[in-house]
């Protein structure tokens, strides 16, 4: 049957991750460092004239319940292996992917006086799937086993991947206040985006003889991700990241903006909204996939009369399985789509108990079409040395309330280094975490 | 200060090494499938049979004399049925034959007797065609003239005559004289020739013979053919059919134990002879499935004989068609107990014998048209019981993928044979695959057949209530399926048995059928390659 030549589906999506938005609580509170002004456009180090960022990685994903890497991938000697049987049993009727990854290639800061400027360049994802419990297990165990059942196998898929070149701009006004505001130019990589008015694709196998049916009412936009669906001999191929967006072929624009205000000596307050108004139109390269009828299989109809007369005298299994491949068949149109990108509130606030002690509090809320977070958390940083900076955090978010943080800052120098999560423990274990959240890098700063 | 300086290279290395380990294992492009078991349950074939079609069919396929009707009840009667024997009369009778040569007229008034069957004496005779010449040799010096008569021969009430007018010494041969339309009449198988012939000077004469033994006039009939022959027939005997029927619902190889609810043999006889026809039967029997004869006695015979029915002339029944049903059924006959024996052909002979009872009084009569027609035929309707009867086919097989398929990542097959079952007939199964050679590699269930059939519950009258379904599965280890996957044909033998065990009668109809499908689970190992 050749049924695991679905695996590019299954791959897909998980491929996507486990994830969930990118919160980031502890990098917000280290307004100090470079990487934070992602976070809030309104920061910048410090006393220094010049930033230089470096590459930063973070990554921000989770999957519903208490699903983790390790059970879906298992190492044997040198190879990986996908073995969904193991997260089979953790999953829950309908679950949740999500993730969100930034790749900060490079980015610039200027201090002219009270203004600020910054400039960068970022490569992002965004992911959020939803799939049905019922849509692993019948990859996974074939249909067999389901025999009788009515299986809803359609998943929603909201993913998209860009560039991101953005200019800001900061003003400090008197010793207290300081506004900053970013434009980002957005060049779309890929995107594929479930039609959410045509989410069915039911499948089921009859107790009868199994007879097969598939209703479907499935509908998808992509760009670049997916660019063909080939059901030719008995395979299930998708055509995976073949054609490439040209830079300025799907574009858009967001904006962010921040404030920090320096309350007293000892407090200071911030707040930032992200991503405003983020869209990107996706004009080339965009196709949608539509499949939508019921579709049956019953097997070979011999006429009774073929039988007697002994016009039909051969069984062709062969044959009848070929048509059975061509059962999901999508028509594909150009059209053109839009995804928007999630919009992101930080709001948080620093109080300096002592030259090495800070504590804080941030909250963070997350807007996107298929989501919608807040997280909340409180912090302490210490400073040993005077270039070490280690930091903890308390934060609940709809997935737990005991997320515990760390964050480690060096400043060697000009240089700083940073590596935090705002689940430690996750972050340490990410592949036995349903849940990874870490940010990494560096900057030289003068 | 060293202690410090040392932390700022080792915390940095610390963060580099976490973050390598971090982001080592984020790539899934080699991953590769675990190795698991799944199961794959697809449908492989479904059919229904009506066992109207199914009837037809087994007709069609084997005799051409074989007919199924409908009743109006749905019921059906499956003939089959012997070749029509059809005697026309002049096959029998062969009335006035006359020879090709001319009939010598010795004298002047010449009584010929004319050809008829023994026992038969012809009193009238119509003429539908035929010519007569009238052949005049005058061997006298003197021309004659007269007049040739038939006196028992007329028409519309004028004696046949023909006027003649011979030179001396000249041969006369008169163009054809029409005789269609005459009416002969006679009692006594004769026909008498009479000729007036005078010379110039009215004197009778005789006409000379015109060489030694050759009499001077003589007659040449052609194409001479009655419409209508009335007369007495007396005994006679003559042969009407000798045929067999096969009956092929019992041909098959496999053993089983029919029996049908009130067989009959129908003898119909068509007879438009008018007069009194003895059917003797000179032959009736079946030939079993085990080659014996089993002959078919009834008490509706006269120890062998019964009589035709005939239309009579005294009632003035000329040219009507008389039929004769002679039904032996249970009642009066032991084909009841002959059809036990699942018989396979009838052989039967029946002659005829005209006037048996030698009535002298009996006037009858013949058209051109009489005929008498003879048909056998074994009626059953398809009302009975059947214990393991056993019925066989074959298909060819073609797995396709399946053939190629690598059986050492298969755990388990299973089948599903599902039936849905309106007749009255439950079915025990056995499949045989084979291979090109036609040897069986395996089959379907170990041992005996199973009943993948069963039948619906019946009523007061035989008839099914319903469907029946029946489910079932045969588990199938690798090294069976793997032989089986590899069968070109199957050899499809069933074995049929009514409601009730097969004890109870029961009634086919057209309109029930039986629904045989199946499916396949197939239980696997896939990845970890």
């Amino acid at each position: 049957m050749k049924l695991h030549h679905i695996l590019p589906v299954f791959l897909f999506l998980f491929h996507l991750q486990t994830a969930h938005a990118q919160q980031e609580l502890l990098l917000h509170q280290q307004n100090g460092l470079w990487h934070a002004s992602a976070l809030n456009p309104a920061f910048f180090p410090s006393g220094k004239r010049v930033a230089l960022g470096g590459p930063s990685y973070g990554l921000d994903a989770a999957h519903s319940g208490d699903v983790t890497y390790n059970d879906l991938l298992r190492k044997q000697g040198d190879r990986t292996f996908l073995d969904v049987g193991n997260a089979i049993g953790k999953l829950e009727p309908n679950n949740d992917v999500f993730y969100d990854q930034r790749f900060e290639t490079v980015s610039l800061g200027l201090r002219l006086g009270a203004w600020y400027l910054q400039a960068g360049h970022a490569v992002r994802v965004n992911t959020a799937i939803n799939y049905p419990k019922a849509l692993a297990e019948l990859f996974w165990y074939g249909n067999g086993p389901y025999v009788g059942q009515t299986l809803e196998i359609g998943f929603a898929v909201n993913t998209a991947s860009w560039n991101e070149l953005h200019l800001g701009i900061g003003r400090r006004f008197g010793d207290k206040l300081t506004l900053g505001a970013r434009a980002k130019f957005l060049s779309g990589i890929g995107a594929m985006q479930t039609d959410d008015s045509r989410r069915q694709i039911r499948a089921l196998t009859d107790s009868d003889i199994y007879q097969l049916s598939l209703a479907t009412d499935y509908a998808f936009h992509s760009s670049s991700i997916v660019s063909g669906i080939d059901t030719a001999g008995l395979t299930y191929d998708l055509a995976l990241n073949e054609i490439k967006n040209k830079f300025a072929d799907n574009t858009g624009v967001a904006f962010d903006f921040g404030l920090q205000l320096q309350v007293s000596e000892r407090l200071s307050v911030s707040a930032s909204v992200l991503d405003l108004g983020g869209s990107i139109s996706w004009k080339k390269n965009a196709r949608y996939f539509h499949s939508q009828g019921t579709f049956e299989y019953n097997g070979i109809g011999i006429p009774g009369t073929d039988i007697l007369n002994g016009t039909t005298d051969s069984l062709d299994f062969g044959a009848a399985l070929d048509s059975l491949n061509d059962v999901l068949q999508f028509q594909q149109t150009d059209s053109e789509f839009t995804t928007t990108l999630p919009t992101r509130i930080y709001v948080g606030g620093s109080w300096k108990l002592t030259e090495r002690w800070v504590l804080g509090a941030v909250l963070h809320h997350f807007n996107s079409p298929r989501r919608t977070a807040t997280s909340v958390g409180v912090n302490a940083h210490w400073s040993p040395l005077k270039w070490l900076t280690v930091g903890g955090m308390y934060s609940v978010n709809d997935r737990s309330a005991a997320n515990i943080g760390l964050s480690i800052v060096a400043r060697p120098g000009p240089l700083q280094l940073f590596i935090l999560s705002d689940n430690v423990l996750n972050a340490v274990t990410p592949y036995g975490s349903a849940a990874v959240n870490f940010r990494f890098g560096g900057a030289l700063v003068f | 200060m060293a202690f410090k300086n040392w932390l700022r290279l080792l915390i940095p290395a610390l963060l580099a090494i976490g973050l390598y380990s971090a982001c080592n294992k984020a790539g899934l492009n080699d991953v590769e499938i675990a190795e698991r078991s799944a199961e794959y349950a697809f449908p492989l074939f479904s059919t229904t049979i009506g066992l109207q079609e199914l009837m037809l069919t087994v007709l069609n396929d084997t005799l051409s004399g074989d007919t199924i009707v409908v009743n109006p009840d749905n019921t059906m009667t499956l003939y089959y049925s012997g070749d029509v024997a059809e005697k026309p009369a002049t096959d029998i009778f062969e009335f006035f034959k006359f020879p090709d040569a001319p009939i010598p007229v010795a004298d002047t008034f010449f009584r010929f007797p004319f050809n008829v069957p023994d026992s038969v004496y012809i009193h009238r005779a119509d003429v539908l065609a035929g010519t007569l010449n009238v052949i005049i040799n005058n061997k006298l010096s003197q021309p004659i003239t007269g007049t040739f008569y038939i006196p028992q021969m007329s028409k519309n009430g004028q004696v046949f005559s023909h006027p003649f007018s011979v030179a001396a010494g000249q041969l006369s041969i008169s163009p054809p004289l029409d005789l269609s339309g005459h009416l002969l009449l006679s009692d006594s198988n004769t026909l008498d020739f009479r000729y007036e012939a005078y010379t110039p000077d009215g004197v009778r004469v005789v006409l000379p013979e015109s060489s030694p033994g050759i009499p001077g006039m003589g007659l040449l009939l052609n194409g001479f053919t009655l419409s209508y022959v009335e007369g007495y027939w007396g005994y006679s005997e003559y042969p009407l059919t000798l045929d067999t029927i096969d009956i092929d619902i019992n041909q098959t190889d496999l053993k089983g134990d029919v029996r049908v609810k009130d067989p009959k043999v129908i003898m119909t006889v068509s007879n438009s002879w008018g007069f009194p026809t003895r059917g003797v039967v000179k032959y009736l029997s079946f030939i079993g499935q085990d080659g014996l004869e089993y002959k078919l006695e009834s008490s509706v015979f006269f120890g062998d004989s019964i009589d035709f029915n005939y239309p009579s002339l005294a009632a003035g029944e000329v040219g009507q068609t008389k039929y004769t049903d002679i039904v032996l059924d249970g009642s009066n006959s032991n084909i009841a107990d002959i059809f036990n024996a699942q018989p396979v052909q009838l052989v039967y002979e029946v002659a005829g014998i005209s006037n048996a009872t030698k009535d002298p009084t009996i006037e009858g009569f013949l058209t051109d048209k009489s005929t008498i027609a003879l048909r056998m035929r074994v009626e059953l309707v398809l009302e009975g019981s059947v214990q393991d009867f056993g019925a066989e086919q074959t298909l060819n097989l073609n797995f396709g993928d399946y053939t190629d398929l690598d059986t050492a990542k298969i755990e388990e097959v299973e089948f599903k044979l599902v039936t849905e079952n309106g007749t009255p007939i439950a079915t025990a199964l056995q499949l045989y695959f084979l291979d090109e050679t036609g040897n069986a590699l395996d089959s379907l269930f170990v041992g005996a057949p199973q009943f993948i059939m069963e039948a619906p519950p019946i009523d007061a009258n035989g008839i099914a209530i319903g469907s029946k379904r029946t489910e079932t599965f045969v588990q199938m280890d690798i090294a069976r399926f793997d032989r089986v996957r590899q069968s070109k044909s199957i050899l499809m033998r069933n074995f049929f048995t009514t409601a009730e065990g097969g004890l109870v009668p029961v009634k086919l109809l057209a309109t029930q059928s039986t629904t045989v499908k199946m499916g396949l689970k197939v239980k696997m190992r896939l990845g970890g390659e």
